[in-house]
């Protein structure tokens, strides 16, 4: 796997505040890589630098292992904060001004609009579109000329459920394709959907980086369930590897010893005469890791 | 340079606000331009009389003096063009398309570039127009036909061509500068037709000003675009014109306009878009 872009101490003053302080991060190729952080973190601005419309302050970036250039913003589709268009073009027109810039034919126009489903609205000027189909001609339009990163800020702002779930499945499908996606949003439940890697950002320095699945992976939260709570609740008691219990509502939520699996567990109650109706390892969400992780954050930082 | 150019063509070839710009100004031009011997006419009809002068018989067209006093009324017409060009950089900073661009893969130099391109292309067309309308209304009121005097004060095209360039890269300059078109028409409408020339007169003419400072006012961006065709009316009353352009008027214009895309270009360069 080759690196397309690589961020070394990135640095970025307004006055005295740092919006993005000393970051550093790779993305490889073919990764979907999530950029996390709350409102005011610093992604937006990061994702200005890179693409070369904010001025650093100091640190470095590399696109394709080397300088960027105009030439290596051709290779990026990209879309940052609201989609930029003029508003008295027709959605073809306002496409056929970014191939002219991009240096490619008209004839991939067509295809994108038909992908993001605006094709039958292709001669109205964009002025006239509601914000997802405004969202949607941004998309497109970054995937015009078929460029092999794509970045997406805040793609679904705006959107319907509907809407937000046709881009999802956009994304994933070029993704699908080998597409190498770097993907700003503050909705985990999207990035969590959709990315291999996340890093998360808070007042502008990365705090945490590290792959979405094993995040998702590291819980040891079980729940269980039987006909009779009470019963079960005291039998479990007595199961000698038990770290914690917690009653929620119509099943009980344990932790486990490290070393021990819910065959031991399921062996141990079935012992006791007990059958349960429910048993699983919860999954921890992205949510749940990201407030952590800020949390740890704050308090170094206080 | 043509690929920037056709960018900025798809920019504006659907664009309503430009053409009907362009329809103003030369509309306006053709009028103007076309009617002085009606207008010679309507003052003879009025009684009127330039030191006993027949109106009617004052050879506006006569070639060659048509190219100055053409290209000397023109000008004025000149900050229309001016609208245009700054309408359309601004409309690309409040639409945040110029962002867009960049990041799309123009360097901003390109951009720059491609609004360039549209000045010259403003400037090219108004003197390829100014010197058809010249030659046509020339060729009907003229009395003299020769093509010696036809082509010859030709100058007055190009000094015309460099008035209008110059002019119209202050105006991307002042759009790039204020990024907001209203507040740019307005300033630059105010400055170039009222500031400046009263501040020009007061240089000029007002008795309290220190002499030193009297010797700037040729200096001044638009008083120095203005000396580059001087007034020729006054010939027609038999007072001494300057029918010719100077060298050092150029120059300084020439200082002003580098002046102009340097600063532009140091803008650009240094602002976050």
């Amino acid at each position: 796997m080759s690196e397309i872009l690589s961020i070394e101490n990135l640095v970025k003053d307004y006055g005295k505040i740092k919006a993005v302080n000393k970051l550093s991060m790779e993305v490889e190729e073919g990764s979907v890589y999530g950029l996390l952080g709350p409102n005011g973190s610093g992604k937006t601005t990061t994702l200005g630098i890179i693409l070369d419309v904010i001025k650093k302050t100091s640190g470095k970036y590399n696109w394709f292992g080397s300088t960027s250039s105009s030439e290596s913003r051709k290779k990026i589709g990209a879309i940052l904060e609201v989609p930029a268009f003029y508003p008295h073009l027709s959605a073809r027109r306002n496409l056929r001004i970014i191939t002219k810039i991009k240096g490619k034919g008209a004839d991939s126009i067509d295809e994108v609009l038909k992908l993001v489903n605006l094709h039958d609205r292709k001669d109205d000027p964009f002025r006239t579109f509601s914000l997802g189909m405004k969202q949607r001609l941004a998309i497109g339009a970054a995937l015009i000329s078929n460029p092999p990163v794509l970045i997406l800020d805040e793609p679904t702002n705006g959107l319907d459920p509907q809407g937000i779930a046709e881009i999802r499945k956009l994304i994933l499908q070029v993704a699908g394709q080998g597409k190498t996606i770097l993907l700003a949003s503050h909705l985990l439940d999207e990035v969590q959907k959709v990315c291999t890697h996340f890093i998360v950002l808070n007042k502008g320095r990365g705090i945490y980086s590290g792959l979405v699945d094993e995040v998702l992976n590291t819980s040891n939260t079980i729940e269980i369930a039987s006909k009779d709570l009470q019963k079960l609740s005291k039998a479990v008691k007595e199961f000698s590897h038990l770290n914690s219990l917690e009653e929620e509502k119509d099943l009980l939520a344990i932790q486990l010893n490290n070393s021990v699996d819910t065959h031991a567990l399921n062996t141990f109650l079935i012992e006791k005469g007990i059958v349960l109706t429910h048993l699983a390892i919860r999954k921890s969400s992205l949510e749940q890791k990201f407030l952590k992780i800020l949390e740890e954050s704050d308090d170094q930082t206080v | 340079m043509i690929r920037l150019f056709e960018i900025e063509w798809l920019k504006l070839k659907n664009y309503k606000v430009f053409w009907a710009l362009i329809i103003t100004y030369f509309l306006g031009l053709i009028l103007v331009l076309s009617s002085g011997m009606f207008l010679m006419q309507f003052f003879k009809y009025k009684g009127a009389e330039f030191k006993g002068i027949d109106p009617t018989i004052i050879p506006l067209y006569d070639f060659p003096d048509v190219w100055q006093n053409m290209t000397y009324i023109a000008t004025f017409f000149k900050i229309i063009l001016a609208f245009i060009v700054i309408i359309s950089v601004t409309n690309e900073i409040g639409y945040r398309t110029m962002r867009q661009n960049v990041i799309e893969g123009l360097s901003k130099w390109e951009f720059l570039l491609s609004k360039l391109s549209l000045v010259f292309m403003l400037s090219f067309a108004a003197t390829v127009f100014l010197f058809f309308e010249g030659l046509i209304t020339g060729l009907i009121y003229s009395t003299v036909k020769d093509l010696r005097s036809i082509f010859s004060e030709l100058e007055f095209l190009a000094g015309y061509f460099l008035e209008v360039f110059t002019f119209l890269s202050f105006a991307l300059l002042i759009g790039i500068l204020l990024k907001r078109a209203g507040f740019a028409i307005v300033l630059i409408f105010m400055y170039t037709l009222i500031f400046e020339p009263f501040l020009t007169i007061n240089l000029e003419h007002n008795p309290h000003i220190y002499e030193s400072l009297k010797s700037i006012s040729p200096y001044l961006p638009i008083r120095s675009l203005n000396n580059l065709i001087s007034v020729p009316f006054q010939r027609y009353v038999f007072m001494e014109i300057q029918d010719f352009i100077a060298w050092k008027d150029v120059f300084i214009v020439l200082g002003w306009l580098i002046i102009y895309q340097f600063s532009i270009y140091k803008l650009l360069d240094k602002r976050d878009i």
